[in-house]
């Protein structure tokens, strides 16, 4: 078997937890490793109880683990936490100054002490780093150019420093036993450590989004931080609204004026939106909204993950529209994922949607599939050249498709009107039942053609007595629980939802039909089952729910799953 | 009434003897002083009596949400700064619901041209007191009169910084014609808070109550780069209205604060796929990022 194991490292806010962990990852990834790290903290800046999460693979991960076989507890609370987590070989490097061991398993390492000894406190992080790195099987080499390439822009004292302590904690580390050993010579790739976050960002960038209005809320500003990154070398203006209205407002302001336009914000943002939204819909004009969920309502829980807007986000707003939900579920599929809206919020002139959550948009992984920019740049704004009398564009012609021919405002006689009120084909309002009604149908007549742009969810062992059905950033955690319960000869399959609003549910209906289904969700009243029950009338048997703000671990699934099947 | 370039034919909603008629002919009056074409304006506007302006005119529109006309400008605006962006606003629109992007265009120093219908009134819902009502003022949903003081929307343009802060009255074609030339010469944010009688739902500020207490800040030889004189006429208490230019000073618009509008506007750049492989190549091997 391949060698498969999970590093938890916990402590206090403020501790440098993150630090460890990117240490950590940094070397194992140098030596072509495979990693996913899923970062648990407290809506605070100081005190209270964090942990990162790094799962080490040599082989591809697309799911985290819950059972450390190394705990790097920084503090009581994280040994405390955590001891019963713990895999059955599984060992704790204790942050104490005590020479007694509490259990064999247990290495007391005083990191404050040691770090003292190489010059300084604050270096402990990078002791408990050379110590675990030691222990997986690094070389020291493969330590010392990480932290000179982290160190080097602070000076030679600091760089020194944490030589010094990485070299101390290292030295410890080569005593411990261990079984959990990765060979550090592997063949090096040229797959990226990303997170969901920067995979939209960049998804963005390359769907040629050129303003991205955003007000700050936890998730959705990490995507935020990640194109920021990149404002000086592309034409992209982002700016900070005075709050959501005004960001899906100006979006949209912009997107009528012929740049496409993003913003990103939580589901309590994503309320304050709703409005705007329904304005792109009545306009026409294209939008591309990013709802990186958290649970609710009201705050809820500022920092946690859930998985409670599907509904929500395919209803969002009075009346009806068509509007493209989106719900990616992991890195590469989140890059993807926002091309497409873009492309298709274009072509078809209606917003689109992405769900996200907190665990997609801050976990990182390897990611091995490859980012490319596509074709979903493309304008389908209609040529400048084509010449109107003044008055003979229709903005919103009636066409077969219900698809009109966009202009932009301002570049030809043909005069631009859009408008949120019920409105001629030209552009005025009118309050004409029958105006109305046919301008209803218009903008349903796209419906059927969007569907047909969206991906049907993907189905693994078909004829398995058992599905396990999800959504979004579920699927690596799913897809892994399925394989591991089949490697237990237990007859599991899945099926997973990623585009998800419109769908074709007649042929979903067909695929599920006479299927015994799961559902695995990160809500409270299992809002895609129910989703699937009023489109095809198929009713879902079982559900694994979680609403507690923690993502799904493939080890929960598995458990809940053979409950369920009577294993 | 002779014809111009910018008249259409849609049958007009606004009640006879509404305030709103002179400053739509004010408007075309100062395009075509202005030699503007129905293809070089965009009007944006969100919802009330006033928001319905666009549709009553030739030119590009973007017609809104109740409140939130001044965002949707700055998003145009913003993806691309050569086009001419005049908002209709009503009070409640722009100083109630949309309160606080009146207070952000001012701090962005948006170059939009603000024009807000002010009659004291909610009148397209028939009546409710609005942000610029008089304290007490009876309506039929305030009853015992309104409890909340009036909102002054020129001291606090004045107050947050804004260049271009002119008042006008419906009643006075010329001088709102000249106000809106200037206005939208100005570079910058520039806003003119227009007083409008609505014949049937204001019964106080009727045009005989305004035409009795305006006058001409021209014919007092105000000097409308002082700020001090700016902000003690918004505070005199003689229950006279002054109309005019009240204040203006320069200042940088957005556009001209962003590297990357210096040389065109936002829309005109094309997809540059060569550099953004570039970016994608950063963005994809800075190994190890997990940020
Ligand atoms: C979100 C929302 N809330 C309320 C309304 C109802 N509404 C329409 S116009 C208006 C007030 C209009 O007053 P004002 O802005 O002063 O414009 P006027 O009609 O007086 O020109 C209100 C409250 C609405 N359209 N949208
Ligand atoms: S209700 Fe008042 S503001 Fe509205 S059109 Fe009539 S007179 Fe004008
Ligand atoms: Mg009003």
């Amino acid at each position: 078997m391949h060698q498969d194991i999970t590093i938890l490292i916990g402590g206090a806010a403020g501790q440098g937890i993150q630090t460890i962990g990117a240490l950590l990852a940094k070397v194992c990834h140098n030596a072509g490793l495979f990693i996913f790290s899923v970062d648990d903290f407290e809506s605070r800046i100081r005190g209270g109880h964090s942990f990162h999460l790094l799962r080490i693979s040599e082989t591809p991960l697309s799911a985290p683990c819950f059972e450390p076989d190394i705990l790097v507890a920084i503090d009581t609370k994280t040994y405390e936490y955590h001891k019963n987590t713990l895999s059955s070989h599984g060992i704790v490097l204790y942050n104490s100054n005590d020479s007694k061991k509490a259990e064999s398993n247990i290495y007391n390492i005083p990191l404050e002490l040691l770090a003292q000894q190489a010059g300084g406190k604050i270096a402990s992080n990078t002791i408990a780093a050379g110590a675990v790195l030691a222990i997986l099987g690094a070389a020291f080499k493969d330590i010392e150019q990480v932290l000179k390439e982290q160190f080097v822009k602070k000076g030679k004292s600091v760089l020194d420093l944490n030589l010094k302590a990485g070299k101390s904690g290292y030295d410890i580390g080569r005593k411990i036993d261990s079984s959990f050993c990765f060979d550090f010579t592997l063949v090096k790739h040229e797959n990226m450590v990303m997170t969901g976050a920067k995979a939209a960002a960049l998804g963005a960038l390359a769907a040629d989004c050129r303003f991205f209005p955003f007000y700050p809320m936890s998730p959705g500003t990490s995507i935020i931080s990640n194109i920021v990154k990149y404002s000086d070398q592309l034409p992209i203006i982002i700016e900070q609204a005075e709050d959501e209205i005004a960001a899906v407002n100006m979006a949209v302001g912009a997107s009528f004026a012929g740049v496409r336009s993003m913003t990103s914000t939580s589901g309590g943002g994503f309320c304050l939106m709703t409005e705007g939204l329904g304005l792109a819909g009545m306009s026409e004009t294209p939008l591309v909204i990013i709802n990186a969920q958290r649970p609710g309502p009201a705050t809820g829980l500022a920092t946690r993950t859930a998985q409670a807007d599907l509904l929500f986000a395919i209803n969002a707003s009075q009346d009806e529209f068509p509007r493209f939900v989106f719900a990616p579920g992991g890195v590469i599929e989140t890059f993807d994922a926002v091309k497409k809206a873009f492309y298709l919020s274009e072509k078809y002139q209606v917003p689109s949607i992405i769900l996200m959550d907190q665990f997609l948009a801050d976990s990182a992984k390897t990611e091995s599939g490859v980012f490319e920019i596509g074709h979903e740049h493309k304008s389908f704004l209609e040529q400048e050249t084509k010449l109107y009398q003044s008055k003979d564009y229709l903005r919103y012609k009636i066409i077969d498709t219900g698809i009109s021919p966009r202009r932009v405002p301002c570049g030809s006689d043909a005069l631009v009107r859009a408008s949120g009120n019920e409105h001629t084909q030209e552009g005025l309002s009118i309050e004409d039942p029958e105006n109305r009604s046919v301008m209803v149908e218009k903008r349903f007549k796209k419906l059927k053609l969007m569907k047909n742009e969206m991906a049907q969810p993907l189905v693994f062992y078909d004829n398995s007595s058992f599905f396990l059905a999800a959504w979004g950033s579920t699927k690596g955690s799913v897809m892994e629980a399925c394989a591991k319960l089949r490697e237990q000869e237990i007859d599991a399959g899945c099926i997973i939802f990623e585009d998800i609003w419109p769908l074709d549910f007649n042929t979903i209906k067909r695929l599920l039909e006479n299927k015994k289904l799961i559902m695995v969700e990160g809500n409270a009243t299992c809002q895609m089952g129910t989703l699937i029950t009023q489109q095809t009338g198929i009713q879902f048997n079982e559900s694994i729910l979680k609403y507690d703000g923690r993502p799904f671990y493939p080890e929960y699934i598995m458990k809940k799953a053979k409950q369920i099947m009577g294993y | 009434m002779e014809k111009t370039k910018f008249d259409i034919d849609n049958e007009n909603q606004w009640c006879p003897g509404c305030g709103n008629f002179s400053i739509l002919k004010s408007m075309k009056n100062a395009f075509i002083t202005l030699d503007l074409e129905p293809r070089d304006l965009l009007l944006v506007s969100g919802i009330g009596q006033a928001g319905k302006l666009p549709n009553y005119l030739a030119c590009n529109m973007l017609h809104g949400l109740h409140g939130r006309a001044l965002a949707l400008a700055t998003g145009a605006k913003i993806a691309n700064h050569n086009i001419n962006i005049i908002v209709n606003s009503g009070d409640g629109d722009c100083y109630g619901e949309g309160g606080n992007h009146f207070l952000a265009a001012i701090r962005r120093n948006i170059d939009i041209t603000l024009l807000v219908h002010n009659n004291q009134i909610y009148g397209l819902t028939k009546g409710q007191a609005s942000p610029t009502s008089a304290l007490g003022m009876k309506t039929k949903n305030q009853n015992h009169g309104t409890i909340s003081n009036a909102f002054n929307p020129i001291a606090t343009a004045l107050a947050l910084g804004a260049g271009f802060i002119g008042q006008g009255f419906s009643g006075n074609m010329q001088q709102l014609t000249h106000l809106i030339v200037e206005a939208i010469n100005y570079p910058g944010f520039s806003m003119i808070d227009i007083y409008q009688p609505c014949v049937s739902f204001n019964k106080i500020n009727t045009h005989a109550w305004y035409k009795s207490r305006v006058f001409d800040l021209k014919d007092s030889g105000h000097d409308y780069s002082d700020f001090k004189k700016a902000l003690q006429l918004v505070h005199n208490k003689n229950h006279q209205i002054p109309t005019g230019i009240i204040y203006k000073s320069p200042g940088i618009p957005f556009h001209e604060r962003l590297d990357v509008l210096k040389n065109q506007p936002l829309v005109e750049y094309s997809f540059n796929a060569a550099q953004l492989e570039k970016t994608l190549g950063i963005a994809q091997f800075d190994k190890g990022d997990n940020q």
